[in-house]
């Protein structure tokens, strides 16, 4: 047997509880340094900013008292849509790149090639999530910033886009190291991206969709779950199949966990 | 050089200096963007795209005035239009020569440009996936095609045109001129659709862009914007010029057309809004009207309408159209609203949130942007003014030398 005799059964995907998050930011932090996001002068300027990860706060009311006010954060990263169909991927981003820079793996995770973008930002355009960033400035590694660079994730240039692969190069990492020992068998290799080591509270749970012994896919399934600005989850199976006959959905593959009313009805523009 | 700006008039030396100074300025802050970067932009991560891809579908769809009236002279063989036709090919081709530029700038990346026709992203046969890259090839060929079409033009220069070989060939080029045409006209509808409105319409993920329907619109949007655009142009000139370029019956016949198309435009466009309403927005789990609020909602959407009722009243009725004045109003607020909608579509497509907890944002160019875009119109006006002066733009004028 050799590597290229087994079948990818994997389809990697997260379960974030948003009731277990503090907002602590130490997932965005250890996003950040993994995946060596550049630093601009103007870090303070947010719209500019490349960060893969974006922790979001939500509120129920802005103008509400104690202890009528209700918050929440969100940790938001690139949510890996796969269209109407999960063994024919089709998420927003992908179809629409010019130059074939972007495109799903067979694990499902969604890919970027920064070597090949021509920066037209037409898959940023296109994610409803905002999960893709701009490089709008020409990225600065000071002193000894510049040391501690992972070489495991080539540096953007300016003028590229950029995203979030699910940390898809730790897993190249485990499975090298499983050949070695002699493990052929790619499916036997998993992996944890960043953001869920970082996790104080182990509220990001990162595993295989497909299997369903792992906790992720566990998670996906129970009454908590739902997906971010997805309406089509909250339709009934029969209406679902005919609005997936109209158009695409994007049906991401990170799952959130939540047992608030509020913050169910607002991750999916309903009013409260 | 000189000698030759001494001798213009006071009107003339103040346009040519404004001209330049903006076409200096153009230059200036290209260099800024192209070698320092996008973040001088006011664009940003939300705002993905801004003033100049404005400036593309503005100039594509008003561009497109050139195929059609093309189209209606050398394959419906309508000889009243034959006056307008080399100043027409001329607008189309700078319109699409610009379009290239400010795409240039948009790229985070200008020197791998290229890059879209080495690693195209096809499907099966000939089909592409993106629609970008059908922008991409399209206007490239079309805008060779113009290209071609404009050659007569500059061969007939009247010291060109003196060698025996020359006269010929343009000759021979003008007999052909159909074929090109013909082609043009089949390569301009599927750019027209891509880039003014199935590149949007196509983007699932975006309630406020996805309609299936909307690579169509955007044809019809540009034929009959484009046909006012084309009579526009040439009117203003001969205004400026103080004489008369074009017959009044050639542009009679032109905005009679465009009004038609109009209804067309008019139909189409409510239809889309009602789908949009009724239909597509509510399956994205959204209402059409909270989604339509905020800075560019939906006071664009009724400016828009309030301008289309111009060309639908004053470019079909003959009694209206037959009034010089009301007939250029009419032209005039046809390609108001065509241009209304570009900017309903982008503005307002960009600000809409993506998530209940953001609001809209605004988006205001900053000076690199204003001054490349109006650098870009300032050297439109200077070939457009060079080709008057030099070349034989409108031909018919000059019989029995009357070179001005």
């Amino acid at each position: 047997m050799t590597v290229k005799d087994v079948k990818m059964n994997r389809r990697w995907g997260m379960a974030i509880d948003l009731d277990k998050c503090t907002g602590c930011g130490q997932c965005s932090l250890a996003c950040n340094q993994e995946n060596n996001m550049p630093i601009f002068e103007d870090d303070s300027d947010i719209p500019k900013r490349v960060s893969f990860m974006e922790l979001m706060k939500v509120t129920n009311d802005r103008d509400a008292k104690f202890p009528d006010v209700k918050t929440a954060f969100i940790p938001k990263m690139c949510q890996m849509c796969e269209g109407n169909d999960p063994k024919n991927p089709n998420p927003p981003c992908v179809s629409v790149c010019p130059v074939v820079a972007t495109d799903v793996g067979d694990d499902g995770v969604v890919s970027q090639i920064w070597s090949r973008c021509i920066g037209c930002r037409y898959c940023q355009t296109a994610c409803p999530y905002e999960a893709r960033v701009f490089n709008w400035w020409k990225p600065v590694y000071e002193g000894t910033f510049k040391k501690s660079l992972n070489p495991e994730v080539s540096v953007a240039s300016r003028g590229t886009i950029v995203k979030c692969t699910f940390c898809s190069h730790i897993w190249k990492r485990e499975r090298d190291r499983a050949v070695a020992e002699g493990k052929l068998n790619i499916n036997d290799v998993t992996y944890k991206t960043a953001c869920q080591s970082a996790c104080p509270n182990n509220a990001i749970i990162f595993g295989d969709l497909n299997d369903p012994e792992s906790e992720v896919a566990k998670l996906s399934k129970s009454k908590r779950a739902l997906r971010l600005a997805n309406a089509i989850d909250l339709e009934s199976p029969e209406k679902q199949k005919e609005m997936r006959k109209v158009k695409h959905f994007s049906n991401p593959k990170v799952y959130y966990l939540t047992s608030q009313k509020w913050l169910k009805d607002m991750l999916n523009f309903r009013k409260n | 050089m000189i000698t030759f700006f001494k001798s213009l008039s006071k009107n003339m030396k103040i346009t040519l200096s404004i001209l330049g100074i903006l076409t200096v300025l153009f230059v200036i802050f290209a260099l800024q963007i192209l070698l320092m970067g996008l973040g001088y932009t006011d664009m940003d991560n939300n705002f993905a795209f801004g003033a100049w891809i404005i400036g593309d579908l503005v100039l594509v769809a008003l561009g497109g005035g050139a195929f059609s009236t093309g189209f209606v002279l050398y394959i419906f063989r309508v000889e009243k239009l034959r006056p307008l036709i080399n100043s027409t090919v001329l607008i189309g081709f700078m319109c699409y020569l610009f379009t290239f530029v400010f795409l240039l700038f948009d790229l985070g990346q200008p020197l791998r440009a290229w890059f879209g026709f080495a690693y195209p992203n096809w499907g099966k046969g000939v089909y592409p996936v993106s629609m970008l890259t059908e922008v991409f090839f399209c206007l490239s060929i079309y805008f060779i095609i113009l290209l071609v079409e404009l050659i007569p033009t500059v061969l007939e220069h009247k010291v060109l045109i003196q060698n025996r070989y020359i006269k010929t060939t343009a000759h021979i080029m003008h007999d052909f001129m159909w074929i090109m045409a013909a082609a043009g006209t089949f390569l301009s509808f599927f750019h027209q659709g891509s880039l003014g409105g199935g590149m949007w319409g196509v983007l699932f993920g975006k309630a406020v862009w996805y309609r299936p329907h909307f690579f169509f619109l955007a044809v019809v949007a540009a034929i009959a914007g484009g046909m006012s655009f084309m009579t526009m142009v040439p009117y203003v000139a001969g205004k400026i010029l103080k004489k008369e370029l074009v017959p009044m019956e050639s542009f009679r016949t032109l905005t009679r057309m465009s009004g038609f198309m109009f209804i067309a435009y008019a139909v189409f466009r409510g239809y889309d809004l009602y789908s949009m309403a009724a239909y597509y927005v509510p399956m994205s789990g959204r209402s059409f009207l909270d989604l339509y609020g905020g800075y560019y909602g939906i006071w664009m959407v009724v400016v828009e309408i309030i301008l289309l009722t111009g060309p639908l009243v004053l470019l079909n009725m003959g009694r209206f159209r037959n009034q010089e004045k009301l007939m250029i109003t009419g032209a005039s607020m046809g390609i108001g609203a065509i241009i209304m909608s570009k900017f309903s579509v982008l503005l307002h497509g960009f600000s809409a949130p993506n998530f209940p907890w953001k609001g809209f944002t605004s988006y205001f160019p900053t000076y690199q942007e204003w001054f490349i875009t109006f650098g870009v119109l300032a050297l439109m006006i200077l070939i457009y003014m060079t080709f008057i002066k030099w070349f034989p733009l409108f031909p018919h004028t000059e019989e029995g030398g009357g070179h001005h």
